[in-house]
This record gives structure tokens, C-alpha cells and sequence, in this order.
């Protein structure tokens, strides 16, 4: 078998010019990037590889190549349809917009609290699935944020994360006594800072549109008194945590704090908090009906400020498919979320790179060697095979999104309509 | 385009006053003119004027019959409506509706059945400034002010100069 | 101008149409002192009113301006206890659709919900109050009430006193109000007021504010207690500091100002007995008006059902 080389890329993390050999056993690896290494790929200074006569050659001038990346926040079911095909379908749309391997955060069909359902859900991934799907443990049985979930027995099957998915644990007793028992088998919280009893009945950020639309806002305070609330608590455990998808600057805020006095602790930011604001909610548009809710453009600006100084270590899609017939609902009945894997890399790059707003090595951290650091943790015993493969971007094309690009299974992307640049090959061959 | 001008339409209303005239004397009871908004009404006002200079007088009344028509164009948006002015019970009064111009017969039809919401008239005749022929409906306007020498299927436009700022008929 | 089909809220209509809405209303209201409080404009015309929240006086008015209209009028009774899943009004709406209505009178507690049906039926979509949303019919019987009574709306200033943050009323009365030129101001309890800059709109927090403001009318909302999950201000208080007491009617009759209500009225809360008898209460015009602007609205607004079938 004779290996690819691609020749005359710019790897992406540098902007140096590189050459590329693709084979099996190949690799690479880099400190700066957090000791990643490269999978069935070895990287090397232009001009330094010369490819010989027969083997495939691909001139990559003025394309990117960069590791693939990781995305620790994406739900795979796709409701009404075989879990299957949900896992098949969520895998063709992440390769599709960049991404390799994700965490799967627990939803009703895929209710990782016992041994069972984690491994017909990896049988699954085996089979159908040519993107990597690490499922994320449930904190509560069922999620229902009443009584724990068997860590042990979920920690046995490679569990690193918990986390109940969109609900938030407002049983604090319980919760404190399940960071305090997962201490010990390493395992990371992963939730949402969030006050259930300040933000029920409510569906947007409070302003003007929730005025005009007479829908109950959502207080900013209640992130702030969430995140301050579980970074107590995990300092009290011991307990690692991960707080999911900041939305607002208080947020930012309470993190920064957090990571300034040394506390150990993660955070995520979803792709569309840094794009969009509670205006995109326009006129019921349900597409834009997420939670935490979209707010202000101060906001944005914080949280983009949050990621580029490291306070907020990665970006995320908070992929959540939601059928036409939901999304067709009044607001307040329509479930929340939006999809996002089918058009990550091109929506990261069209809104954020391109206009300078984050660096391609700010982004090759924050959706790659972070996310990735978080799922698999260093110190875990686990054999460290983690490798990562690379992708080739093309910032050249431009095209309007439409729903044929959409492969995950339901259109609320927000991005179709829009003009995207960039297009992605994943894997490379 | 040819045009009747105001002395045209001046000298027809006062025909067609005379013709009232000459209707009362052989009437008891009394007159009342209703005018079909918009346009007819203003006839009906230029024609009470004339009659009381002859020394006749007759009460005004004014109808707007949107409510009653049968052939909206569903494609377009309604006008205002306006308020029909009758402040009198029509209960035995001589009553000659006023229209501008005559057609299908269907706004006839709708006024005649707005009339009598408001009493039981002892009779009513039917006079426009011109009529055009083209009739819908079993109804034929006991008098007509103004022929006008255009194929029935043209369209005749009315200015009047409390609406429209002149006096004037337009036809192709 | 496009005819429209439906009436979900006072900002989607332009100013003529606004403008049109009312004058017809004046020409309704002339219908009422005839012998025959009836027209034959709506003959054969199917109307449904659809409320999944309770409500007497509004869906009485509309069914009364249905009737002198002479449409056929159609009470769909939504049972209160099975009320609450939007996927309901969804099914829903194919069952309306089979039944060939032309017009559908909704009221739902869901902000949004007239739009939805709006949207997949062919009948003319009127929204008879939507949660916080809009109400438009009070909006248009209020503004109608205040053009009777001052001749014009430009020019006047009203204040909206009470539960702003949940009162679709305030939304589309302050929305008409004010597209019609007249000055708009809010008071109530802080909580329940939004921020101006939210809204556009003065935001006052006490009477003497407002008495310092100058008004002409006091527009009192009703303090909707059912609607809130847990109390925004201690209930004893309201009378005392936002209500019409005794003192501040001399004080409002003094000034010669008027009084209006949506209604239901909670007296002793938002107003004393007496203000229910002051010479400038306009409530029952307000109730009479109601028909009127309804008939006005329902006699614009154009189905799609006739075009195609």
C-alpha cells in the first residue's frame, strides 16, 4: 500500500507551511498542543519530504490541515428515529463539519445510568459510526436528579464524564454526596450553572424582544448563582468540574474568578452564545429558542474574551436535534435546542476566524487539544492511544447553506440560509 | 378622452330637479332623497338645494351600503366604511334613492335592502346621473340624468368637486 | 394594499389600516341605534371561537359583533383541565381546517399561539389575547373609546397602571396609542413595570408622578393574580400605594381626567366604588366600543377560503 502525501499545506495551529505523509502507524506528535499526537499522519516542515515516484500525491497549497476536532457537548439522538440510525446519521454530519469524536450527553433515548444501555449505544457507535462517540455518564438515575447513578459500574465501562444533559440537579444534598463519592474514581461534573427555581416558566433573556414577545425572561443571576453555587461545592469534594455551555458575562466572570484563585475547573462556551443574540429570536423563531437563553452582544463579547484568555477552555455545538413538527410549535411549547455538527468548522471559521475574531491556534485549543484533554483526562490509567486525526479545510469555497448539506436527521441549523466559507475533508485518505 | 364638464353636469341636475318637481306635484306626503355613498350622496345634497329654490323641500338622507353588497373582491382590502346618515324613521316617506351611476343593479339591490332596515317607505324610485346598461339584476332606474355615448362595457368615472376637486365625467 | 387575513398583533398593521379599522368602527357603531342591530356583510360566513383560557366578556363581544354581522358563530369548547399542551392546539388545527371556518377567534395563555394557527389555516386568524403578547381587539376598542371621547388620539397622554410585565393589554393598547400619536406612560408596582429601555415607554413607580405628568386618561389594568407562579408584590399593598382611592379620584376628578378598565374590574384593588360611578369612567363605553371595533375588525380581515375553493 503506498501512503498519500499531501504537500504545500499550512498546518493550521502555526501557520507554518508543512508536508504531510498519510499511512498506517504514522505520527506525530506536539508539546505545545498538549502532547497530542497525530493518527496514521506524520507532519513535516515543507520541502523537508520528498514523495516518491507512484505514490498519491495532493497539492494542498493555500489549504489548512489541522487536527480534527473534538466536540464535548452534542446530543445524538435524533427523536423519532432508531438509535441506530441517530448514531450513524449524528456521525456522518459531525465528519461533515470537522469533528471526530464527541461526548454524548445522556437524553431520553440514550439514558447512560446503566451498563446495558452503555453498551449497546458503543455496539452501536462500532458498527455505524466512523466518528468517535464517547458517552457521557448520567449524575441521577434517569436524570431525574433524585438518586445517583452507579459510578462505578459506569466509570468500568470508560465513563469520564457525568452530567444529567439539559436538567440541572437542584437537589444539592445529592448532588454533594455524588461529587464526594466520584471524587474518588476521578470522574468530572459536568453541568450548567443554573437555579431551576429562578428559571422555571421562563424562555428567553430578558429585554426587549421578551417584551415585545410577552415571554418570561430568564435572569442573567441565575448562571452566575449556579456556576458560584457548583464551584463551591466541587472545592468542598474535591470533586472535578466542568461547567457547561456560559452564557452570560457574570458567568464568565464567576470562572475567571475561579481559575485566578487556582481552582481546578473547566468551562464551555456553545458555538451559537458567540454568534447570536436574544434579537435573533425576531418573531417566535424557534429555531433560535436554546438554554441557556441567547443574550446580549456584550455577552458574546465576553464569552468569545472568556475563551481567547483561557477562562472558557473550549467551544462546543450543543448539538440538539429537534423535529420540524417540535420546532413548528408556539415558542413556549417548542423544545429547546439547535443543531450545529453539519456546519461547525465553515460556522467557526465564516464568523470567527475569518473576521479575525479568533486565531486558527486559538481554535485548534479550544475545539480540539482542550476538549479532548477534558474527555480523556491525562491521569486517567487508561492506555494513551488517544490520537487524533487530521483534517484538510479548504477556505476557498462559498456557498449558501441549504437543507441538502443537512445530514444529522433535522433542520434546526440555523446556518442553512446563511453563506458559509470553507469545506471540510474528513478523514483524510 | 372625451369629458362632460361642469356646465354639462350643472344643467343636467337641474333637469333633474325639475323632473322632481314635477314628480311632487301630483304626490302627498313627504320627500326624502337618499344618496348612495360615495358620490350619490352629494348628488342628493346638490338636488335638495335646487328644490328648495323652486320652494320643494325634502329631507337627506345618506347610505353606505358596503355592508350589504353580495360581489366583494375578496382579492382586495376593504375601504373605510362610512356612517350612513338617516336620522329619520322612513316609515311612509316618498323616497328617491340617489346614485351616480348605474350598472349591474347590484348595488340597487344592496341599498333597497339597507333602506328597509329603516322603516317601510310608501315608495321609492330609483334616479342616477347616467346609466350604462350591462344590468345583473331585474332593476332599471326610474330616471337617468346624463346618456352618455360610450360602449357599455367602458369605464365611466364621476369627479365631483367636494370630493375630487372638480366637476367632471371621464369616459374612453 | 394586500387585503389581510389575519390579526395577531397592532404592530403588524400599517397605519392606514389602523385608521380604516376605526373609522369602519364608527359606521359599525351607528348599526347599534337602528331598529335592525343587524347586517347581512358576513352572511354565510362561518366564525369559531377558540378560547382555551376562560374569558366571558371578550369572546361574548366577539360573538355578539359575529352576529350582527350575521355570520354563523361556533363555540369550540376547550375543556380547561386538558388545556395546556401546545401539541393540542396543533392537532387542533387540522380538525378547524376540515371544518372550512373562515374566521377563528383564539385566545390561549401561550404567548404566540394565534400565529401558529395563522400560519397553517386558510380562515382568517384573530387574536383574542395570547399570554404577555397582544390582544389587539382592546387595543383597538381603547383607542376607539378615546378618539370617541377627545375627538382625536394624537396628543393625548395615557398612562397604563398596574401589571405591565404580564398584561397583554398594555402591550398592544400602548401600541396603537402611541402609532396614533398620543404619549404613553406606565406605573405600577417596579417589578411589574419594565425598564424603559426596554420598552420606549416612561416608566413611573408612584401617583405623583403621574398627577405631575398630566395625563388625560388613567388606564387601570387588571392585578392578575392567576397568572403568576409565586406573588410579585405583597397583595395588601396594592390598593393603597396603586390603586384609585377615594383621595386620588378628587384628585383625578380635579383634573378632569378620564378613567378606562379592560375589565373584569377588581374593586378595591386597582379601584374604589366610587371611581366606578365618576362622571369620566368610560368602562362601559369601553364594553359597548368593544362590539364595534370587533365588527370592524372581523368585516376587514379577508379568509383565504374563498379563493381556492
Amino acid at each position: 500500500m503506498t501512503n498519500t502525501y499531501i504537500l504545500n499545506a499550512t498546518w493550521a495551529p502555526t501557520g507554518e507551511k508543512c508536508d504531510i505523509c498519510l499511512g498506517p502507524g504514522k505520527s506525530s506528535s506536539f508539546e505545545k498542543l498538549g502532547g497530542l499526537r497525530t493518527c496514521d499522519a506524520e507532519i513535516q516542515p515543507a520541502g523537508s519530504m520528498s514523495a516518491p515516484d507512484g505514490a498519491r500525491r495532493i497539492d494542498a497549497t493555500g489549504k489548512l490541515v489541522m487536527p480534527a476536532l473534538f466536540d464535548l457537548h452534542a446530543k445524538v439522538e435524533v427523536p423519532g428515529r432508531s438509535k441506530r440510525e441517530s448514531v450513524s446519521r449524528t456521525g456522518q454530519a459531525a465528519a461533515q463539519g470537522g469533528v471526530w469524536g464527541m461526548l454524548v450527553i445522556p437524553t431520553r433515548g440514550f439514558m447512560f445510568d446503566n451498563y446495558a444501555t452503555l453498551d449497546s449505544f458503543n455496539d452501536a457507535v462500532t458498527q455505524r459510526s466512523a466518528t468517535e462517540m464517547l458517552p457521557a455518564g448520567t449524575i441521577s438515575l434517569g436524570a431525574q436528579g433524585a438518586q445517583q447513578a452507579p459510578y462505578n459500574t459506569l466509570s468500568a465501562r470508560g465513563v469520564n464524564i457525568l452530567t444529567d444533559g439539559d436538567r440541572v440537579p437542584d437537589n444539592l444534598l445529592m448532588l454533594h454526596r455524588a461529587m464526594k463519592y466520584a471524587a474518588e474514581l476521578n470522574l468530572t461534573f459536568a453541568i450548567r450553572g443554573d437555579v431551576p427555581a429562578l428559571t422555571a416558566n421562563t424562555y428567553m433573556h430578558p429585554g426587549s424582544t421578551s417584551y415585545a414577545l410577552g415571554l418570561h425572561g430568564t435572569p442573567a443571576c441565575a448562571e452566575e448563582i449556579g456556576i458560584e453555587t457548583l464551584l463551591r461545592l466541587a472545592e468542598d469534594t474535591g470533586a472535578r468540574l466542568h461547567i457547561q455551555t456560559v452564557s452570560t458575562a457574570e458567568g464568565v466572570e464567576s470562572i475567571r474568578r475561579a481559575k485566578a484563585r487556582g481552582q481546578a475547573v473547566t468551562a464551555e462556551v456553545a458555538l451559537h452564545h458567540l454568534l447570536y443574540t436574544h434579537e435573533n429570536v425576531g418573531d417566535y423563531d424557534t429555531t433560535f429558542k436554546v438554554t441557556p437563553p441567547l443574550r446580549e452582544r456584550s455577552d458574546c463579547e465576553a464569552l468569545l474574551a472568556g475563551v481567547k484568555d483561557g477562562t472558557i477552555d473550549c467551544i462546543v455545538t450543543d448539538h440538539t436535534p429537534c423535529t420540524p413538527f417540535d420546532k413548528k410549535q408556539d415558542f413556549i411549547s417548542a423544545p429547546q435546542g439547535m443543531t450545529a455538527l453539519d456546519t461547525f468548522l465553515p460556522a467557526l471559521y465564516t464568523h470567527l476566524v475569518k473576521p479575525g475574531k479568533l486565531s486558527w491556534a486559538e481554535l485548534v485549543q479550544a475545539c480540539c487539544v482542550a476538549p479532548l484533554s477534558i474527555a480523556e483526562p491525562q491521569d486517567s490509567e487508561s492506555d494513551t492511544d488517544a490520537s487524533v486525526p487530521l483534517l484538510l479545510f479548504d477556505p476557498e469555497p462559498e456557498y449558501t447553506v441549504t437543507p441538502d448539506h443537512i445530514v444529522c436527521g433535522t433542520m434546526n441549523n440555523p446556518q442553512i440560509g446563511t453563506t458559509l466559507c470553507g469545506s471540510v475533508t474528513l478523514p483524510l485518505q | 378622452m372625451p369629458t362632460i364638464g361642469k356646465d354639462a353636469i350643472d344643467a343636467a341636475l337641474d333637469n333633474w330637479a325639475e323632473r322632481i318637481a314635477v314628480g311632487r306635484s301630483s304626490q302627498g306626503g313627504e320627500l326624502a332623497l337618499i344618496g348612495l355613498i360615495s358620490h350619490g350622496d352629494i348628488l342628493a345634497q346638490r338636488l335638495i338645494q335646487r328644490l328648495e329654490a323652486r320652494g320643494i323641500y325634502a329631507r337627506y338622507g345618506a347610505l353606505d351600503i358596503s355592508l350589504y353588497r353580495d360581489d366583494f373582491d375578496m382579492k382586495q382590502s376593504k375601504p373605510a366604511l362610512r356612517s350612513s346618515y338617516l336620522p329619520f324613521s322612513t316609515d311612509g316617506l316618498h323616497i328617491i334613492l340617489v346614485d351616480d351611476v348605474v350598472q349591474t343593479g347590484r348595488t340597487v339591490r344592496a341599498a333597497l335592502n339597507a333602506l328597509f332596515e329603516y322603516g317601510r317607505p310608501a315608495s321609492v324610485q330609483l334616479h342616477c346621473l347616467t346609466d350604462r346598461g350591462g344590468r345583473e339584476l331585474p332593476i332599471s332606474p326610474d330616471y337617468s340624468a346624463l346618456r352618455i355615448d360610450a360602449p357599455s362595457t367602458a369605464k365611466v368615472t364621476l369627479h365631483l368637486q367636494e370630493t375630487d376637486g372638480c366637476d367632471e365625467i371621464i369616459y374612453p | 394594499m394586500n387585503p389581510r387575513k389575519d390579526l395577531l398583533t397592532i404592530g403588524s398593521l400599517s397605519t392606514e389600516e389602523i385608521n380604516t379599522i376605526l373609522d369602519s368602527a364608527t359606521a359599525m357603531k351607528d348599526i347599534f341605534t337602528k331598529s335592525v342591530k343587524k347586517v347581512p356583510a358576513l352572511k354565510g360566513k362561518s366564525v369559531l371561537t377558540l378560547f382555551y383560557e376562560p374569558s366571558t366578556r371578550t369572546r361574548s363581544s366577539f360573538e355578539v359583533a359575529a352576529h350582527r354581522l350575521s355570520a354563523d358563530v361556533t363555540t369550540f369548547t376547550v375543556s380547561t383541565s386538558s388545556v395546556v399542551k401546545g401539541e393540542s392546539v396543533h392537532d387542533t388545527i387540522d380538525t378547524l381546517m376540515s371544518m372550512k371556518m373562515d374566521y377563528i377567534i383564539v385566545r390561549h395563555k401561550h404567548s404566540g399561539i394565534p400565529a401558529v394557527i395563522a400560519r397553517h389555516c386558510k380562515a382568517a386568524v384573530i387574536n383574542a389575547g395570547d399570554g404577555a403578547h397582544a390582544h389587539p381587539s382592546q387595543a383597538f376598542l381603547d383607542a376607539f373609546t378615546i378618539r370617541e371621547k377627545y375627538g382625536e388620539v394624537a396628543g393625548r397622554r395615557v398612562v397604563i397602571i398596574g401589571d405591565i410585565l404580564h398584561s397583554r393589554v398594555a402591550r398592544s393598547t400602548s401600541c396603537i396609542l402611541k402609532r396614533l400619536g398620543a404619549e404613553v406612560a406606565y406605573m405600577g408596582p417596579g417589578p411589574l413595570v419594565p425598564l424603559q429601555k426596554h420598552t420606549g415607554i416612561p416608566r413611573f413607580t408612584n401617583w405623583d408622578q403621574i398627577f405631575e405628568w398630566r395625563p388625560d386618561v388613567i388606564y387601570l389594568l387588571r392585578v392578575q393574580n392567576e397568572r403568576m407562579d409565586a406573588p410579585f408584590f405583597p397583595a395588601g399593598d396594592y390598593h393603597q400605594a396603586f390603586g384609585v382611592t377615594e383621595e386620588r379620584l378628587e384628585r383625578i376628578d380635579d383634573l378632569n381626567l378620564s378613567i378606562m378598565h379592560p375589565g373584569p374590574v377588581n374593586r378595591g384593588v386597582e379601584i374604589c366604588d366610587a371611581a366606578m360611578d365618576y362622571r369620566n369612567t368610560l368602562i362601559n363605553d369601553q364594553v359597548e366600543n368593544g362590539i364595534a371595533a370587533r365588527m370592524s375588525i372581523l368585516y376587514h380581515l379577508t379568509p383565504q377560503t374563498q379563493n381556492n375553493d
